[in-house]
């Protein structure tokens, strides 16, 4: 886990759970930009994945480890599935169903990093 | 199936209904694997508070594939399995805080679902509002 990254993908989350909530109630669908949006969020998502994957298999790794990999499994399949529902739902509760999405991700991110750093 | 059955069916899993659908998704995965990891590895410790997390992500898993299904009986089962929510989070939630030493460990209901920002004790009252909405839309 990398911090600055992980702040990185709070703040960006957060600011893209804003923006779809503005959507949601100016009665938009999802459009290009959201999808630009959380494919961005995505791909921060991922490159803190690889990184504590890596440091996992260095040897770095926390004390419930399988508890931290399945948490960082959910948080890497949670935006394509997000997308994924705005693609199904081509009304403003698509936008609403990304900003959600986004709201659950910086809770786990916090998750993340208790489980890697468990403050005693 | 008549067509306003069918559209009513339409409905439930479109709009709110697909929000909804994604929130009962989450919330199944985080309690079925909170309960089952818990029971797995230390089932000791608090196995009534333990086995209820998984019941409730169970339930939830439930309330989530009816509300997405969305057939006339899927309606209903989505319904009750909603109205077993309200009542486990109710029942739960009072049982916390007048005996807590009923639940050493804290479960997805306790405290009125506090730990999850009482998601849990607004969810089963959406879905409750939903699912009569559109099956009042269906009689019409």
């Amino acid at each position: 886990m990398v911090d600055w990254l992980t702040m990185t993908i709070q703040m960006a989350a957060l600011g893209m759970a804003g923006w779809c909530l503005v959507s949601t109630f100016r009665d938009q669908p999802m459009v290009v930009p959201h999808l630009v949006g959380v494919a961005v969020l995505w791909l921060l998502v991922i490159g803190q994945a690889v990184v504590s994957v890596v440091a996992i298999a260095g040897g770095d790794r926390p004390d419930q480890t399988a508890m931290f990999v399945s948490y960082l499994a959910t948080v890497v399949l949670l935006p394509p599935a997000c997308a994924v529902w705005g693609f199904m739902e081509r009304s403003k509760w698509g936008p609403a169903v990304i900003a959600f999405a986004c709201l659950v991700l910086p809770v786990l991110m916090v998750r993340l990093e208790q489980l890697w750093n468990p403050v005693v | 199936m008549s067509d306003a059955t069918a559209s009513a069916d339409r409905t439930l899993r479109t709009g709110p209904g697909r929000l909804l659908v994604a929130v009962y998704g989450v919330f199944a995965l985080a309690a079925t694997a909170r309960g089952g990891y818990q029971l797995a590895t230390r089932f000791d410790e608090a196995p009534l508070a333990y086995g209820l997390s998984l019941l409730a992500g169970i339930i939830y898993l439930v309330a989530a594939v009816g509300l997405a299904r969305a057939g006339r009986t899927s309606r209903g089962v989505a319904f009750v399995s909603c109205a077993v929510e309200l009542v486990g989070v109710l029942t739960v939630g009072v049982t916390s805080l007048l005996a807590p030493g009923a639940f050493p460990d804290d479960t997805v209901w306790s405290n009125f679902g506090s730990g999850y920002l009482f998601v849990p004790l607004v969810l089963p009252v959406l879905g409750l509002w939903w699912i009569l909405r559109v099956h009042r839309m269906d009689h019409r």
